[in-house]
Formats: C-alpha cells, structure tokens, sequence
C-alpha cells in the first residue's frame, strides 16, 4: 500500500537539462516543487573528480552513468509483422539515470532549430508539391516558429555556457560563423574552442570545395565563465573525455551545475533521489491529474505524491512510457491511424569516414565534446535543392574528433586483421595518423515508426515494458548515400594516405553498435488535438495540468542535437507556466 | 607602473624561457579578482569549504597536501612544497610541469603578469 504525502504545488519527474530548468523556475516563481529523479546524486567533487573519472570500462562499457536495463528497458523491432526482443543492454542509445540526466554525459553540442523543420510540411509542399512527401511519411508543421522561440534559445545557451560563433545577428552574416543559422539576437556567450588540427584540415577543405565551415557551438566553456544565475564554469581542459562521462573541471554545461544547484537552495524545492516514478494518476472524471506513484528502489517502498501540476521531465522515451502506462491520452495505432501516443518515434541516421595521412600527428587524445569544424551546406541551407535528390531534410557534416578513446578508438585501413600481430601493428601506425569526416542526418516520422506498450515482457516494477518499432525508410537511405557521396568527395580533395570511404547506411536499424541518443517524437506538438499529445506549449489535450518537456515532443527528428530546442522549450514552458497558467489554470490554447 | 610591465612583456617571455621566473610582486588584486574566475568552479576562498579544489584560505605558508578534509593526488601529497607566492606562480604557470600527475584539471597561465595579479588577488582574499 503506498503511503500517501503532502500534497505539493507541482511534481517533476525526472532532473536533468528540463527538469533542471523548471525547478529552477518555479521554485524561484513561489511554487512548492518536488523532484523526482530514478538515479542517484551526482556532482563533480565527489564523482567526476580525477583520476576516477577517467575509467573507460565504468563509464563506457558498463554504463555507469545510464538507465540500469535490468529495471527497465524497451522491447525492438524493425516493422509491425516482427516479434519485439527485449533490449538487455545498452547499445545504439543511452539514456542517463543520475540526477543531471543525460546532461551530465553527453558533449554539449546545441543549435538552434529553425523554421525549416517547424514548417516543414508546409516549405516542401510549396517548393516541391504535394507528392514530393511520400504518403507514410507523417510530418507535419510543429505549430511554434522560431521567432517565438528564438529568446529561449539564448536563455539557454547563456545558462549552458555555449561556445561559439555566430553566423547571423539580426540579418548580419557574420564571417567566421555559420551563414544558413537563423538571425540571432547576439553572439554566443563564449568564443569558439581552440581548434583541433583535424577541424584545420576539415575547414581548409570544406572551403576549397566550396562550402562553409564553422566551429560547432558546444557546451564546453572555452573560458571560465559566470552564467546569468551565478552558476560558476570552468575553462575547458581538452581532455579527451566529454561524451559518457562527467566533467572534471566544471566546464561542461551539464544541469548539476548550471540550473539543480540553485534550484537546490531554495527552500520551495525539494529532490528525492532513487525514486521511480510507476504512473501518473488522474482524477475521476480524467480532465487533471492529480499526482504519481512512485518507488524508492532503494528499499522498494512505495509513495503517493499528490500535486497541483505534473511535469513529465524525464527522457524522451521515459516520458512516453509513463503515458501510455498512465493511460492518458489514445494510444497511436499504425494501421487504423487513430489516436496520438506513441506517434511519430524518430532516430537519426549518419554516414562516416576515416582518413589517413601518414606522417601527421592528430593528438587524438586531446579534444573538447564539441572540437569539430562543422558545415551546414546540405542541412539548414534551403538553397541546397533537394530535389534531384529525392529526399526530405537534411545533414550536417564536421570533422574532428570527440572522445576517441584510448582504448576503444583503434583506426586502421580497411583490409587490416582484425587481431593479431598483423592487428597490433597497424593500430601503433596508424593511431596519431587518422582523423574522421562524419554526417549527422535527419529522419523523417513515419508511421509505421512508433511505440506501444509491449504485450509480453515486463520490467522489475511488473509494467509493460515500451516497445519500439523502428527502421530507416527510403528518404533516409536516399539521405545517407547523398551524405556518404559528399564526405568522400570532401575525404578525397585533402589527398590522405588511405581511406575508409563512408557508407550510407541502409541495413535494418539494431540496438548496436551506439548509434546516437537522439530519440524524438510519441508525444507530439501541435495546434490540435486530433494529431497530436500537446499544445505548443506542452500542455497536455488531455488533462491541462499536466505538461510532457522534452525531445518526445518533437514532430520528426532533424539533423541537429536535440538540446537547443529542449533546453529553450523547457524555458518557454516555464514562462508559460509562471505567467499564465498559474493565474489561470486552463488549456492555454483551446482545442 | 603596468604600462611599463607590459611594455617589457616581451623581454619576459624571453626571459622565462631562458630561467625559471621569479614572481612578481606588484600585482593588482583588482585584475587577479577577474582571473581569479579560472579557478571559482573548483576552489573557493572560505574556511573549511573544499571543491572539486581544496579551500584556498590559508593557502599561503601552508604545506601543499596539507588539509585532512581533502583527498589530494599522491603527486601533491609529496611535492613538498610550501605554497609561498613564488611556488605558486611557479604552480599556476603550468601545474603538471612543477608538479607531474597532480590531479587539477587546469593547463596553466602563462603570462606571468596575470599570475602576479592572482597572487595579490589570493593574498588578500585567503585571509
């Protein structure tokens, strides 16, 4: 029997980058605030400080800082007509499970999306007509612009302590930046990080061959650095080991510094760590919600917080589960295509290629999560005609490296042994000598990419666990080998050594090898309730107290990192929230 | 007087590259408050309130290592130092090579008008 508590004003289920951010806010707006948060505590001086931190088989390969897949995982499948296996590791993504969330592992990449995917729909019907979209493909506009948006986003690259460079402020192309980004009111906080010779040679290429390359804006403070609440940053020491594991010097902008502190010393907020929230409960006549269960999976007791306001805060996928857990909302049905949760699961897909240059020292070693030169010309540049290519969206292509670690990153030329002495050889000569080119794309929702609950595995708290059911489609295929042509012909100008040439990827999606932690969409945004789970604002249709903040929200998945966006609609959410719907609590938009 | 220091800036450099520098003693605490941001993510200036860095109050006469509350690198421990203004400014212009495997996660400053000013700055506020 769960012991029922106090009621509170409102409830955040799970503290990373959004749940962060909405403590933050609302405790200082006079709310009481609870956190929930399934992992442990984490901070740097007791956890991330050296030389502990550096621990590639901790970190990396048991995934300490991870969801724990022997509480909860998800079932896979690639189409409806397969049978779901249950993922029992870790793989193609990672989600976190500290306080922090993935926050405190990832690189710090952020960009800011703009209007080409929130009206997608609309900008390539216009260009291209009605056909041009395939039929499955289930995009639509996301009901919010990028002028709405665009004080959030700096909100949230001054809290993150964003280096980089700005491309356009208000109209002015910048040199040096990136020429396609959106105008920006201001630059970044931070300048660009100091250059690695792999982002040199990507950059002198890229322009030789006619493109326009820029530093990728990153959460890696290139200078100690105050953000806008008196959180304290340090300057970036180029260790090598951004991506998976925290930060040693506080350089990093990760939640547990930049928002949870201060979050932390106000007396309106309280966080419980190791709680595992089971459901979200609504009331009789199913318009509110009035609370979660929860259990400390510490000693397995089990609570009841009742509360004014829940704000579902957790990973993407979490998020979804606990909707279609709770049963708000109709769950999405690929083949009668009716209902909305569920909806619009999206991935992203990529092609890579290494290049050897004999007699070069790339140091890879050295590196901050965000040391590539990067270019956008086949991204968010809406003079790249995709027409003759046939596909909708888009990628982004850098080169450089982030954590090539000492022993997992072993570059050698195709062809190489695998093992043995042949092996070893090559893995000493070739190591200083390698640098990589590697693209980021766009996938695009589809509806037969979705999730349900699975009708036969269950996690350790008895619940169905979350099924996915994902694969690439054609527009993706045809993405990726557009991207694998234009690395190689960008590879092949700067003359290396040998080269592994990029493919583009068209196999089956699997759950290995990490692919990337760019889950989006089940619980979409947009203007009515018939095709999606929230208003711009994140309200749920369903029940107006209750708020989903997070990549679930997105419409499709673009080529870009997700946290910008998640960062500057967890902002707006909060301005929301603080203004209107605490003086009104009601739909903020009718349905 | 700062306009001459960095009117002969470069003669230092040469300088330190030919010996160890001495530091300086006429640093601005003003300025070294401002590069003191290099080190507030992980050091603070209050008693008995440790970082990811040890506190700094007292830092000056102190035997490097020395706290009980703070698990320092076995690097440091036997370092023997005294931290004097000048084995810090030897420290902060770059840590690994005063004292190789220390655990801060800090690549130094080098310009060695930025350390006097640190120094001036740290020796008030230590107190």
């Amino acid at each position: 029997m769960a012991t029922k508590l106090k009621e509170v004003d409102a409830v955040i289920v799970g503290l990373g980058w959004t749940g962060g951010i909405l403590a933050k806010e609302l405790a200082a707006a006079g709310l009481k605030v609870v956190a929930l948060e399934r992992g442990a505590m984490r901070s740097t001086d007791k956890d991330f400080a050296l030389p502990n931190v550096r621990d590639e088989l901790r970190y990396v390969v048991r995934h300490e800082l991870m969801q724990n897949t022997a509480r909860d995982t998800l079932t896979v499948r690639n189409n409806p007509s397969q049978e779901a296996l249950p993922m029992r590791r870790l793989g193609s993504f990672l989600p976190g499970e500290v306080v922090g969330g993935s926050a405190v592992h990832w690189s710090g990449h952020t960009w800011r999306w703009t209007d080409m995917e929130f009206k997608v729909r609309s900008l390539y019907e216009e260009r291209y007509g009605k056909n041009f979209i395939p039929e499955d493909m289930t995009i639509r506009d996301w009901g919010i612009t990028y002028a709405e948006l665009e004080p959030y986003y700096d909100r949230f690259e001054y809290t993150a302590a964003i280096s980089g460079k700005a491309g356009n402020i208000q109209g002015q192309i910048q040199p040096g930046g990136n020429p396609f980004e959106a105008p920006r009111a201001r630059d970044y906080p931070l300048p660009p990080l100091t250059p690695i010779l792999a982002a040199e040679m990507f950059t002198e290429a890229a322009k030789n061959n006619g493109y326009h390359p820029f530093p990728r804006p990153s959460a890696n403070a290139s200078r100690a650095y105050t953000n806008p609440d008196g959180a304290k940053f340090g300057p970036c020491v180029y260790c090598g080991y951004c991506q998976r594991f925290g930060c040693e010097a506080n350089a990093k902008g990760s939640p547990h510094i930049a928002v949870i502190p201060i979050a932390m010393r106000n007396p309106n907020f309280e966080l419980r760590t190791d709680s595992w929230v089971t459901k979200v409960l609504k009331d009789s006549d199913g318009k509110r919600v009035t609370g979660v269960t929860y259990t400390n999976v510490l000693n397995g007791e089990e609570f009841e917080q009742p509360a004014g306001m829940v704000l579902l805060c957790a990973y993407a996928i979490n998020n979804v589960h606990l909707m279609l857990l709770s049963g708000i909302g109709q769950p999405y049905d690929p083949v009668a295509q009716t209902g909305v949760i569920g909806k619009n699961y999206c991935y992203q897909t990529g092609a890579g290629a290494t290049l050897f240059f004999e007699g070069r020292h790339f140091n890879p070693f050295m590196n901050a999560g965000g040391s590539n030169a990067t270019i956008d010309d086949f991204n968010i540049n809406w003079d790249f005609d995709r027409g003759p290519h046939g596909f909708v969206g888009g990628y982004n292509m850098s080169g450089g490296f982030n954590t090539v670690l000492p022993i997992g990153y072993r570059p050698v030329p195709r062809g190489t042994p695998q093992w043995g002495k042949e092996w070893k050889a090559a893995t000493a000569k070739w190591y200083q000598t390698a640098m990589n080119i590697g693209a980021s794309g766009s996938v695009m929702a589809n509806r037969y990419n979705y999730y349900d609950l699975d009708p036969t595995y269950r996690n350790a708290f008895g619940q169905p666990l979350m099924r996915m059911t994902f694969d690439y489609k054609e527009n993706e295929h045809k993405l990726g080998r557009h991207a694998a042509q234009n690395i190689n012909a960008i590879a092949k100008s700067m003359n290396p050594t040998r080269l592994n040439e990029a493919t583009a990827r068209t196999d089956p999606w699997t759950v290995v090898p990490y692919q990337s932690t760019h889950n989006t969409g089940g619980t979409i945004m947009g203007t009515n309730p018939r095709d999606s789970a929230v208003n711009k604002y994140l309200q749920s249709w369903d029940c107006h107290n209750l708020f989903l903040i997070g990549a679930n929200v997105f419409v499709h998945n673009a080529s870009y990192n997700p946290t910008g966006p998640v960062g500057a609609l967890a902002y707006w959410t909060a301005e929301a929230i603080k203004n209107r719907y605490v003086k009104n609590p009601a739909p903020l938009v009718p349905a | 007087m700062r306009r001459l220091r960095q009117g002969a800036s470069w003669l230092l450099v040469a300088f330190v590259a030919a010996a160890a520098s001495t530091a300086r003693a006429d640093g601005d605490p003003a300025r070294g408050e401002q590069r003191f941001a290099d080190c507030v993510a992980c050091h603070s200036t209050e008693r008995d309130v440790n970082g990811v860095g040890p506190t700094l109050y007292g830092v000056f006469e102190r035997k490097a290592g020395e706290l009980s509350d703070f698990r320092y690198s076995p690097a440091l421990r036997r370092s023997g130092i005294t931290w004097t203004a000048q084995a810090l400014d030897n420290f902060i212009a770059d840590p690994q090579k005063l004292v190789p495997a220390n655990r801060m996660p800090y690549g130094g400053m080098p310009d060695a008008d930025d350390r006097a000013d640190l120094i001036a700055y740290l020796q008030k506020a230590s107190k």
